[in-house]
């Protein structure tokens, strides 16, 4: 007998374990010279979101891929529905774009029913598209199979599937925070700051509410200024802040301290940084050339001796993407130890998951809420590089990738209000310079950005969904 | 293999030569170039008289003459002669994986295109996934660019190509309209490319030649002794089917002399009018060529493609015969016409007064269910056709390529269409039975000259019975075509075909 053709015959379960091919991995960073200029933002994101399909998008209608919404705009158009490509972009329509969760939830519901042949299919064909270079879809499957790889591991199916060997291309050591040079890590901050106003709009808006809270207190203008740091910008939050500080009228504090306490709280993404890296020698440094006293101290717990408080002085507790990990417990527990600070202001700033309290805290139930959060994520950074690929990119998405690994509750925002105000925390409106300084930083990024009022606090939307928000607080003083 | 390897592909390159000029196409088929000595070959012969059944009383003796005098067994006869001396468990293995890496390639092609197909219908549909694993799915098929070209890639990867090129129709939409008019133009331009892809699909396998041989037997049993035969065909393509029948009924020697044939080949119109008037000069060629009394008719469709027998001329005292063929190289156009015309078709054998009817169809996917399931039937059945191309010619790569560019290329086209539109459109002997059409058994003579059939070929392929009016050819444990003889159901039936509706057509 001749043999047969074998791989119709074999059902997917009994495969083959084989060294991966080296496939012919479309490397979209060739095709990605895209043209710098923004003055022609229609052309260019036509070819940005093309890039993915090579000689074949030809084909396609155009239509569809305008809903894509990777459309640089011009400066100064930072309004929603600006450009033709974008209308889109807060219905279905952004949907049709995301097939990656097509294959992620499905693949991860099927590992929650043990069905081993569904999960096999899923896991070659997740395997087939995902590329941590490819576009944002390719890139959100390649960080979803490995999670999804490595919870099947843990699973009583385990031993019996087969996980293709291609991986996606992504080995278990892509780039991370910890993992990266501190150059590289240095470099990488900046550019994402530079580039993407996901975390450098909170900052700013903190930035411009700490100088808003010393303002209002003018009448006492020479208390020194303590900001306790448990956040994810790793330093590059504070010169603008400092610069801004020697600035204002009436000058500098005569002490400014930066506290960082990041390690009182739990780790999460964007949370650690490699070893050897130390931002404190940069930031003093920068702080003698602009004649401003600055202070900096590392705390490991928000205990009020570890922070050396010291009375007089103006406390802020500026908590930005730090709150989210841990257990609900955990959070209300550190909550209420800033509470404990009787703090002069609190930033809150977080990622808003913004269905909080739905499905039903299922391994598949949550997983989809994280990968629409790294879509998110991948999508806005992918504008936000203008498709193309650097090793900066890399490890930012990289890290981001960590949201999938289950560490972030990502609660909605009502769910921090309320725990806020159960906590004696009143919220307070942003000034109208907070606000201005907010906007117009948002001019400098990517058009499907914007920021929309919740109540007092601040929501950042991208693509007509919420991304996070930036809120402030006083200890309720009412009733004492 | 690979000395016949060479003839076969010289086989092929003379007959494009000819089909340039496709009116001497026919006589170039003809016994002329007889393997005569073969046909005394004691071995053969052997064979025959070995498979023969007892009961065999010979009313037919022409039958296996008329094999082997048949012209499509003549256009080749060396590189069937290998088949038949070669020892078909000798096939090399290097193109057909041999190696973990392309089983694993295979594995991840079907697990695309299944999730292609789902993307496009299932629970979790979604265009863009389509779009994307389509992309994927090309890059991984066409390593040299062209998709489902001349033999690249491996057997697999060609097979994918083909399927992954059908679902990129389903999602550009293309619809039935561009579909026919592809194969309107497939006709005028191409009826050589198509000729030749055709011949060389019946030297390579059985596939063909098994629906027009067991078809043409039964309505010789059927006509035997009638001086007056008069053929309506559903869908005549070249007409292939009706030269081998010339033959058979100019070889019977001992009998009278051979009747009148008449055909009436159904149209829908349009370019295909021509085509069809085209093959009709071949035929008519062809049967002056061999002395056979010979005459052609068309009879159009209605505009919604409805068969009319109204518009069939019967001659008083000709037998009639209704023939239906929904196969390669049929199929291209067959499969464009709605299961609604192909059963205004046979409902209309009654009142023509047909002796018979013949079916020929691809035998149905069994999978039920969804598009996915489908989808995936066809892809396993297409499989078990490339597999048993592979076997029997191993190292053709080229003719294959012809073939499956020519001829399976559009039928997996319009299986997966078919899949896409139509739940479960599966046999027609269900329906038929349901309609009154009554079964007529096949001849035991029937069964041995498809066996015979079946030697000339690799061991792979099985014939089998389903029912005593239905032969299936197989590849393995898997079906591919069959043939059913039917007679049509008593007048008073005809008053219920006529007021079916669409539920009738629906064999799901």
């Amino acid at each position: 007998m001749p043999p047969s053709t074998a791989p119709i015959a074999v059902p997917p379960a009994t495969t083959t374990t084989t060294i991966p091919q080296s496939l012919p991995q479309p490397e979209f960073s060739k095709k990605r010279k895209l043209p710098k200029s923004p003055i022609t933002p229609n052309k260019v994101a036509a070819h940005g979101n093309r890039r993915r399909t090579g000689p074949d998008a030809s084909k396609e209608g155009d239509g569809k891929f305008e809903e894509d919404g990777e459309i640089p705009q011009k400066p100064g158009s930072g309004r929603k529905g600006q450009g033709k490509g974008n209308g889109g972009n807060s219905g279905n329509g952004s949907k049709e774009v995301r097939w990656a969760e097509h294959l992620l939830n499905p693949c991860a519901t099927a590992i929650e029913a043990a069905n081993l042949s569904r999960v096999q299919h899923l896991l070659y064909v997740l395997d087939e598209l995902a590329s941590p270079s490819g576009d944002a879809n390719h890139r959100l499957a390649a960080y979803g199979l490995r999670t999804l790889t490595h919870h099947l591991s843990s699973t009583r199916i385990a031993a019996a599937a087969n996980v293709p060997g291609r991986a996606g291309g992504l080995a278990d050591d892509s780039p991370c925070f910890v993992s990266t040079e501190p150059n590289l890590f240095r470099s990488a901050l900046i550019k994402f700051h530079d580039v993407s106003p996901w975390f450098a709009l909170p900052n700013s808006l903190a930035n411009a509410s700490i100088l808003q809270a010393l303002t209002l207190d003018s009448n006492q203008r020479s208390r020194p200024l303590h900001v306790v740091d448990i956040g994810v910008s790793h330093g590059v939050q504070w010169p603008t802040l400092l610069e801004a500080l020697t600035r204002r009228p009436g000058g500098a504090p005569a002490l400014v301290r930066l506290t960082v306490a990041g390690a009182a709280a739990p780790p999460g993404p964007f949370s650690a940084a490699p070893p050897g890296y130390d931002f404190s020698s940069h930031l003093l440094r920068y702080a003698k050339s602009i004649d401003l006293n600055l202070r900096i101290d590392r705390a490991d717990s928000l205990a009020p001796r570890s922070l050396s408080l010291a009375s007089g002085e103006i406390l802020v507790v500026c908590a930005q993407f730090r709150m989210g990990h841990g257990g609900p417990d955990d959070r209300t527990a550190f909550l209420q130890s800033v509470r404990e600070l009787n703090p002069d202001l609190v930033v809150l700033s977080e990622v808003d998951g913004g269905r909080a309290g739905e499905g039903d805290g299922s391994f598949s139930a949550e997983f989809g809420r994280r990968a629409e959060l790294l879509w998110r994520f991948l999508d806005s950074t992918s504008a936000a590089f203008k498709g193309r690929d650097c090793a900066e990119r890399q490890v930012v998405e990289g890290e981001a990738a960590r949201v999938l690994e289950g560490r972030v509750a990502a609660e909605g925002r009502e769910w921090w209000r309320e725990r806020m105000a159960g906590l004696g925390f009143r919220d307070e409106g942003f000034g109208e310079e907070a606000a201005e300084a907010g906007r117009a930083l948002l001019r400098k990024y990517d058009g499907n950005w914007e920021m929309r009022p919740a109540e007092a606090a601040v929501g950042f939307w991208w693509k007509g969904q919420p991304v996070s928000f930036c809120s402030l607080w006083k200890p309720h003083t009412g009733s004492q | 293999m690979a000395e016949a390897g060479d003839v076969e592909i010289s086989g092929f390159s003379s007959n494009s030569t000819i089909n340039d000029d496709n009116g001497c196409a026919w006589t170039d088929w003809s016994p002329v170039i007889d393997w005569g000595p073969l046909s005394a070959d004691d071995d053969f012969r052997g064979l025959i008289e070995s498979m023969m059944c007892d009961d065999n009383d010979g009313v037919f003796p022409a039958g296996v003459t008329c094999m082997a005098d048949d012209p499509y067994w003549n256009s080749n006869p060396s590189s069937t002669t290998s088949s038949t001396g070669t020892p078909p468990a000798e096939e090399p293995s290097s193109t057909n994986g041999g190696g973990g890496e392309n089983d694993d390639k295979g594995l991840r092609l079907v697990h695309l295109l299944m999730a292609a197909a789902e993307a496009l219908a299932g629970p979790h549909m979604s265009r863009e996934l389509a779009r994307v694993i389509l992309v994927r799915l090309k890059e991984l098929v066409s390593p040299a660019g062209g998709a489902a070209g001349w033999g690249g890639g491996t057997n697999m990867e060609r097979l994918a190509a083909y399927f992954t090129d059908a679902l990129q129709g389903l999602l550009d939409g293309s619809s039935a309209g561009a579909c026919s008019r592809q194969s309107a133009s497939h006709r005028d331009d191409q009826t050589g490319d198509v000729l030749a892809a055709f011949q060389m699909l019946q030297d390579m396998s059985p596939y063909a030649k098994f629906g027009h041989f067991t078809a043409n037997q039964a309505i010789l049993e059927a006509v035997a002794g009638d001086r007056r035969v008069h053929i309506v065909d559903y869908d005549i393509a070249e007409g292939v089917q009706w030269a081998s029948l010339m033959q058979a009924l100019v070889s019977q020697k001992d009998g009278p002399p051979p009747p009148h044939l008449r055909i009436t080949a159904v149209t829908r119109g349009g370019g295909g009018t021509r085509a069809v008037q085209e093959t009709g000069r071949r035929l008519s060629a062809f049967a002056a060529s061999l002395g056979q009394p010979f005459s052609f008719g068309q009879c159009r469709l209605d505009a919604d493609e409805r068969f009319r027998p109204a518009g069939v001329k019967v001659v008083k005292g000709e037998a009639v015969v209704v023939n239906c063929v929904l196969q390669p190289p049929h199929a291209a156009t067959a499969t464009s016409r709605g299961a609604e015309s192909v059963a205004s078709f046979l409902s209309g054998a009654a009142t023509l007064g047909a002796r018979v009817v013949a079916v020929v169809e691809e035998e149905g996917v069994e999978e039920e269910g969804d598009f996915v399931g489908r989808f995936m039937g066809e892809l396993h059945r297409y499989s078990a056709v490339w597999d048993s191309l592979e076997a029997g010619f191993p190292l053709q790569g080229r003719a294959r390529g012809l073939v499956e560019r020519v001829i399976l290329g559009p039928m997996i086209a319009g299986a997966v269409r078919r899949a896409y539109r139509a739940a479960g459109e599966g046999g027609w002997g269900e329906w038929m039975a349901r309609m009154g059409f009554g079964r007529v058994g096949i001849s035991c003579f029937n069964h041995c000259q498809a066996r015979l059939l079946l030697g000339l070929f690799n061991d792979g392929y099985r014939v089998e019975d389903d029912g005593p009016n239905k032969l299936v050819l197989g590849w393995k444990s898997r079906r591919l075509t069959s043939a059913s003889i039917w007679s049509p159901p008593p007048p008073a039936a005809t008053g219920v075909s006529n007021g079916m509706d669409d539920s009738d057509f629906s064999l799901d």
